[in-house]
């Protein structure tokens, strides 16, 4: 994939229109990310019932194309998943980023990991790697309650 | 040297840069090395190194020479009045840390304040900062105004009976104004205060005179006047670095130590503590030759018709929104696109062989301020040329259609 494609399929998809923009009614767990070398801000909201299942997820942020992209696609294919699931696909997006081919997560649809797999162009571009993966880390840490802000230094 | 075939100097430019040539506009964060400054590095560590200022075998003594003779070469360069008004810090950064560390030890007391500006570079801001902390100083911001410019009339309205000194940038990293220096030192001297000025963006493109401009610190980073990393300058009038407190300790800025007492060295060995950074000392007086070699006054005039045409090129270009527009301005082109965060932008940039900076290039006030968390900024040097910034307009074009934008 070179570069336009990437930044067209993400654009076309999800950069101009973000899904799940803007902050979820009572929601019951959220953190905050920030990635300094962008400036790209994210607050994920998430809204688990008893079973543990995310009815609901929505993030409010700004920054990079490849970050509000990534974090829209991120939140479209959480909702609905229970919390070990949802933390099994986030290892999975994160393993295809840094270094695995393909993504092997069961509770991934092949749509699904077609739509991820438009994030793998950024491998090429490894100082935006970051911008990626910066919402992903922050519902990680949604889901574990963690009250530090994350920052995206590794 | 003729300013045309200056780009050959440079061996980068010889090389392929993913498959492109490079066009270099990121001068600003730092500046590419000319042949005559990486072989004299080459030079030095591999047939006259040695450590200086220590022993007294023949290689120490010709490597102290060495040294030294960048000191003289800076001095004339800058036209202070003392060889020992140059020190050489390991950067910018450690200049300015060094200079508000002396103040803060033994100059303002509890209660003063100190001036900088909204334009400020974190490293001109945060070792101030520090002394808020430790000292209850306080800090006052004269503020930027439309054309990305402090004026004289702005300092002097934020002057008040407590500033005992004003920090500034000589020349703004992200709208390129060039502060008028002269006039502001001028001003605070007759109030009593004292002028730090970061001359970061200034050094490598202005012509400096430390005797006339007068101001009572200059901090210079020298890996962006064509030299080595690792190295930076701070001038300081005599008077002050003689009455001022050392800033670390260590080996090399002592004159004698005993269990009950320490007597420090005179200078400048009084803020060189340690060994340091030799080699970079040495091959730096290379990149203070080969400026001379093209005359300040070459570059200037180089420097300010690409700014120029570069300015133009970029304003007729729809969607391009240049942050400032000094009347006085160097030579920085930061600029945002609509509807496209400037690190998408540099991304698409660099695929086409052009390196230029996205973010808030250290100036999170300045960017605050505007209300833009980031710019994108192309920064020239004295190699590039009217058709490096055609091909920036040329890519700047390429993002627009990626993005679907007019």
């Amino acid at each position: 994939m070179n570069l336009k494609e990437l930044y067209q399929e993400i654009i076309l998809e999800h950069g101009k229109n973000p899904r799940n923009l803007g902050k979820t009614d009572d929601f019951n767990k959220d953190a905050k990310g920030n990635n300094p070398l962008c400036g790209d801000n994210v607050h994920v909201y998430l809204k688990l019932n008893g079973q543990k299942i995310v009815e609901d997820i929505s993030f409010e942020g700004s920054g990079c194309a490849i970050s509000m992209a990534s974090a829209s696609i991120m939140t479209d294919l959480i909702k609905g998943k229970n919390e070990n699931e949802a933390k099994e696909i986030v290892e999975d997006f994160l393993g295809m980023i840094k270094e695995n081919p393909e993504l092997k997560s069961e509770y991934l649809q092949d749509d699904e990991k077609t739509k991820l797999m438009c994030l793998s162009g950024v491998k090429q571009y490894p100082m935006r790697v970051k911008c990626a993966t910066l919402s992903w880390h922050t519902l990680v840490s949604a889901l574990e309650n963690k009250k530090e802000e994350v920052k995206t230094e590794n | 040297m003729k300013i045309e075939n200056i780009k050959k100097e440079f061996p980068i430019f010889d090389e392929k840069i993913q498959n492109n040539d490079l066009v270099y506009l990121d001068s600003a964060n730092s500046s590419q090395k000319p042949k005559v400054v990486a072989d004299r590095i080459n030079e030095f560590y591999t047939k006259q190194f040695s450590n200086v200022g220590r022993s007294v075998h023949y290689l120490a003594v010709a490597a102290t020479n060495l040294y030294e003779n960048t000191r003289s070469s800076v001095q004339k360069y800058i036209n202070a009045k003392d060889k020992n008004e140059i020190v050489f810090t390991k950067g910018a950064t450690e200049a300015l840390n060094l200079v508000a560390n002396i103040l803060g030890q033994n100059y303002l007391k509890e209660g003063d304040e100190i001036l900088i500006t909204e334009l400020e570079h974190h490293s001109n801001y945060v070792p101030w900062h520090f002394l808020r902390k430790s000292k209850n100083i306080k800090i006052n911001f004269a503020e930027m105004n439309e054309d990305g410019e402090v004026t004289l009339e702005e300092i002097e309205k934020k002057i008040t009976p407590k500033t005992k000194v004003v920090a500034i940038t000589h020349l703004s990293n992200v709208t390129g104004a060039i502060l008028p220096v002269k006039e502001i030192t001028d001003l605070a001297h007759s109030k009593g205060i004292l002028v730090v000025i970061d001359g970061c963006q200034g050094a490598p493109h202005l012509k400096l005179d430390m005797q006339y401009l007068d101001c009572d610190f200059y901090a210079i980073s020298c890996h962006k006047m064509y030299g080595p990393t690792g190295l930076g300058v701070l001038y300081g009038k005599k008077k002050w670095l003689e009455e001022l407190p050392p800033y670390q300790g260590g080996g090399g800025m002592i004159k004698e130590v005993k269990k009950d007492s320490i007597s420090y060295g005179e200078l400048p060995n009084k803020y060189e503590a340690g060994t340091m950074a030799t080699a970079q000392v040495i091959a730096f007086d290379e990149s203070i030759k080969f400026m001379e070699s093209i005359g300040i006054e070459n570059i200037m005039r180089h420097e300010a018709d690409l700014v120029e045409y570069g300015q133009e090129l970029l304003q007729k270009n729809n969607s391009v929104k240049l942050i400032g527009s000094p009347k006085n301005k160097g030579g920085v082109l930061s600029f945002t696109l609509e509807g496209i965060h400037p690190h998408d932008i540099a991304t698409i940039l660099d695929e086409d062989g052009i390196a230029i900076r996205a973010g808030h290039h250290c100036c999170q006030i300045l960017h605050d301020k505007l209300n833009i968390p980031a710019s994108a900024r192309a920064s020239v040097g004295i190699y590039n040329t009217k058709d490096d910034l055609d091909k920036l307009n040329d890519s700047i074009n390429n993002c627009k259609k990626i993005f679907n934008l007019k």
